[in-house]
């Protein structure tokens, strides 16, 4: 396995200074479990691609766009129909924060499924979901800040619904919405929760989490552990999957590009604080399951605001599901739990179907 | 008019002489004796003589049907008492709330065999004269205020101050006097009857003719409302509707042989569609042209003047234009030539141009070798092509739009070309080529830029797609030797 291959007289001269051998080294040695499962390990990696591709075209965009109320329309537009490229950088960066929603979904859920959480993997799940909230801030944050109709009054909406939350939600509400209403004051902050906090915060999470996964390697789900005709299935992390990793995420970067020139991101209309609400006012889709449930629970349950059970359910689930290393003990102990199985499935049918009437009702 | 006058003198005549004998028989014969009457006529005081000849003495109403009292007692102390319901002069809002006594309930109005509506009481309170005056213990009008007192007559009576003939000297009265009116509306005229004299209406009006309109013909009588309020009838959006109430009806306006076509024609003009469909008030009704108490058709010479109080520019570039000199000295009417008057359509180029049907060429013919002749051919062509580069510039750029293309710029620039076009319409009243010829070119020359946009936008589609089937067809060769390297390395170990 680890054979000398010749070198270039590049590699040569670099090795030379930098030890390049000893890390190829350390990566020969790194292997990945082969079962059944391990297609799911590629999306922790398409994940990481997508937030690689939003950092670039991120920075790109950043070029020309204006954080104000007045400018950040404009200079949208003028990215879109001006700049050399420009439509296809801002396509490809809304198209990828959709898919990486989307990828991190399915890593979580497939982490999930397979029980990768389980000891001793415990912190790289919490450090993995508390960077799925954070790429959630990352969508709401980006999607007020082209200043659009939509954007808009899906920004006033989604804060309101923060601000119903009992004790902290007024402060809350104000905070992030620079005062009492979504203004100018609002895309201020929010440009710079997205454009400069977020991302801060989440190269650091991201690292810890690359850590972790490097110190403790892949996980193998229950059942799948080498037993005696299994042993010693694995494959190279160096470079067998690195190469598999890269095949797709060329494929994903075909799609990405595919999506953005047949189907590129609209701006609508620029948003008007005094004009009335336009139909069909939604959030996005990875938040619409959320919506929708509020709005399908009646005004009042017993004698708390539906609005309120609905977020405090929401919030409950959502601590429940960040700490299930720590509840479901069988896993941890190698025994199966079906209860986790049957929890998953729901929430993952919960989540189809409150969306799919989102779109439809 | 001489029949009319004949029936009336001898209507008088019969009044003078029969009215005696029935009021005689009123007191006499089949209605107990009105001591009131009898005896504040031997007093010989005002209300009685006049009350002689009113239309409630004759439906055998007394003065205790007014002021109370018992009518059958001579004796004053007991017929004047006020157990016995007498309340003397009715003061302040009393006044009409005796009259409505009756005239606002149906069966009593029936029992004295009268046909007349019996809402104007609550039409009163509602109406204009209906609130508070200034004092605020009464309503500004009451039933007396127009109708009299003591001598009421019918209103088809010409001796009545409500019929048509003398009904503007009754509203006069009050809105004749600047130091009363200046207490509730300082901004109301009160020139109005003064006006109404100039007009046609006022002129017949004043010749007797009760078939004219008159102040309650448009105003209405006891529903009066201010013109701002929607429900009344010189409200703008209902005045063509009140106009047509006569000039509608042929059989009304016959015997003044002019036209009754003229709402017809105003519903499907630019500006009825603008006012009654639209409901844009400030589109033109009847008297924003003929006016309204000095209503009058427009002479010749005054049309542009009349015209030219909404349409400022046109009227402007008109009168300094060389058809000026020439409209007058042919006494020819100015906007109406080529516009029309109570069917004005919307203007488009199609009045321009020497073909037929142009209004261009109604003078200008290709004999007469006229300068205006080829104006008129090469200021058409010139609005076309500006019109035609404006339609396609949208055409284009609604496709691009379509195509996912951004092009919201080009077609907000592409407002100035629409804005050409319309300011190129109005300079055409100008006359004068070299000066429609900078308006139409400046809009030619934005409606290009925009449609080169349009153009450009729909040329990147394409050429985007192309660069995506390059840029697959490299990540798909890239993707297969990845995926050959994969195989390879893999069959290795």
């Amino acid at each position: 396995m680890d054979q000398q291959l010749p070198r270039s007289r590049w590699f040569t001269w670099f090795d030379q200074r930098l030890q390049l051998e000893d890390l190829l080294h350390f990566l020969r040695k790194k292997s990945v479990p082969r079962h059944r499962h391990s297609v799911w390990y590629y999306f922790g990696g398409v994940t990481l691609f997508l937030f690689l591709i939003q950092v670039a075209t991120g920075i790109l965009l950043l070029l020309y766009y204006k954080g104000s109320e007045d400018l950040a329309f404009e200079s949208i537009r003028f990215i879109m129909s001006k700049v050399e490229f420009g439509w296809l950088i801002r396509s490809i960066h809304s198209w990828s924060a959709n898919l990486m929603i989307l990828a991190a979904l399915i890593h979580m859920f497939s982490v999930f499924f397979t029980r990768a959480y389980r000891f001793p993997r415990e912190l790289t799940w919490l450090t993995g979901m508390l960077l799925f909230f954070l790429a959630l801030g990352f969508g709401f944050s980006g999607y007020l800040l082209p200043w659009n109709e939509l954007a808009f009054f899906a920004t006033k909406v989604g804060t309101e619904i923060i601000g119903a939350v009992p004790v902290v939600g007024k402060p809350i509400l104000e905070f992030l919405r620079g005062g009492g209403n979504v203004t100018g004051a609002t895309l201020s902050r929010f440009f710079g929760f997205h454009a400069a906090v977020l991302p801060g915060v989440f190269t650091v999470i991201l690292s810890i989490h690359l850590i972790f996964v490097q110190r403790q390697g892949m996980s193998e789900p229950l059942g799948t552990e080498p037993r005696a005709e299994n042993e010693g299935k694995t494959m190279p992390f160096f470079p067998n999957f690195l190469l598999r990793d890269l095949l797709l995420w060329l494929i994903v970067l075909n799609v990405l590009v595919i999506l953005a020139v047949f189907f590129p991101w609209e701006l609508g209309k620029k948003a008007d604080p005094f004009a009335s609400a336009p139909a069909g006012i939604r959030p996005e889709w990875y938040f619409l399951f959320m919506f929708q449930t509020l709005k399908l629970l009646p005004a009042k349950i017993l004698v708390i605001d539906g609005e309120i059970v609905g977020i405090a359910a929401f919030g409950l689930a959502g601590i429940l599901w960040t700490l299930i290393p720590f509840w479901d003990r069988k896993s941890s102990r190698g025994e199966r739990n079906r209860l986790i199985n049957y929890v998953g499935v729901f929430v993952v049918m919960y989540i189809i179907v409150f969306t799919i009437l989102g779109y439809l009702m | 008019m001489t029949k009319i006058s004949s029936g009336r003198k001898a209507l008088s005549l019969l009044t003078i002489l029969v009215l005696p004998v029935s009021v005689s028989a009123h007191l006499t014969a089949d209605r107990p004796i009105d001591q009131c009457f009898v005896c504040h006529e031997s007093m010989g005081d005002k209300p009685s003589a006049l009350f002689k000849h009113d239309i409630h003495l004759k439906n055998g109403i007394s003065c205790a049907g007014c002021h109370g009292g018992d009518s059958s007692k001579d004796d004053m102390e007991l017929a004047m008492n006020p157990k016995a319901g007498f309340i003397g002069v009715p003061k302040g809002d009393r006044l009409s709330e005796v009259c409505a006594h009756c005239h606002a309930d149906a069966n009593a109005m029936k029992s004295y065999g009268s046909s007349l509506r019996t809402d104007e009481y609550q039409l009163l309170q509602g109406s204009v004269h209906g609130q508070y005056a200034v004092e605020g213990k009464q309503r500004i009008a009451q039933c007396t205020t127009c109708h009299g007192a003591h001598g009421i007559v019918s209103p088809r009576d010409p001796s009545s101050p409500v019929y048509p003939t003398k009904v503007t000297a009754t509203c006069a009265s009050c809105h004749s006097n600047a130091v009363y009116m200046q207490r509730y509306n300082p901004a109301l005229p009160v020139d109005q009857l003064e006006k109404y004299r100039t007009s046609v209406h006022g002129d017949r009006n004043a010749h007797g003719d009760s078939k004219v309109a008159e102040c309650a013909s448009c105003h209405g009588s006891h529903d009066i409302r201010p013109a701002k309020d929607a429900k009344s009838s010189i409200y703008p959006v209902n005045i063509p509707q009140t106009c047509a109430k006569c000039h509608a009806d042929a059989a009304y306006m016959r015997p003044y042989a002019i036209p009754t076509d003229q709402y017809e024609k105003y519903v499907k003009s630019v500006h009825g569609v603008a006012l009654l469909e639209k409901h844009d008030t400030g589109a033109p009704a009847c008297n924003s042209c003929h006016g309204n108490h000095g209503a009058t058709p427009p002479g010749v010479q005054s049309i542009s003047k009349v015209c030219g109080t909404c349409h400022t520019l046109n009227a402007e570039l008109f009168g300094s234009s060389s058809h000026k000199k020439v409209f007058d000295e042919r006494k020819i009417p100015e906007c109406e030539s080529c516009h029309g008057n109570h069917l004005v359509e919307h203007a488009t180029q199609d009045l321009l141009g020497v073909t037929t049907g142009t209004t261009c060429a109604r003078c200008h013919t290709p004999d007469d070798k006229s300068q205006g002749y080829t104006a008129a051919k090469r200021m058409r062509v010139l609005m076309d092509s500006l019109s035609n580069t404006d339609l396609s510039a949208v055409t284009i750029l609604n496709q691009a739009e379509q195509k996912g293309m951004e092009v919201s710029e080009a077609t907000f620039k592409l407002r100035d070309a629409r804005q050409a076009l319309i300011e190129s319409r109005i300079v055409v009243h100008s006359f004068d080529f070299q000066k429609f010829k900078t308006v139409a070119d400046k809009g030619l020359s934005i409606a290009s830029n925009a449609r080169e946009e349009g153009d450009r936008a729909i040329h990147e589609y394409y050429v985007r797609r192309i660069g995506l089937g390059i840029a697959t067809l490299f990540m798909t060769l890239l993707a297969v030797s990845l995926f050959l390297t994969i195989r390879r390395i893999e069959r290795k170990t």
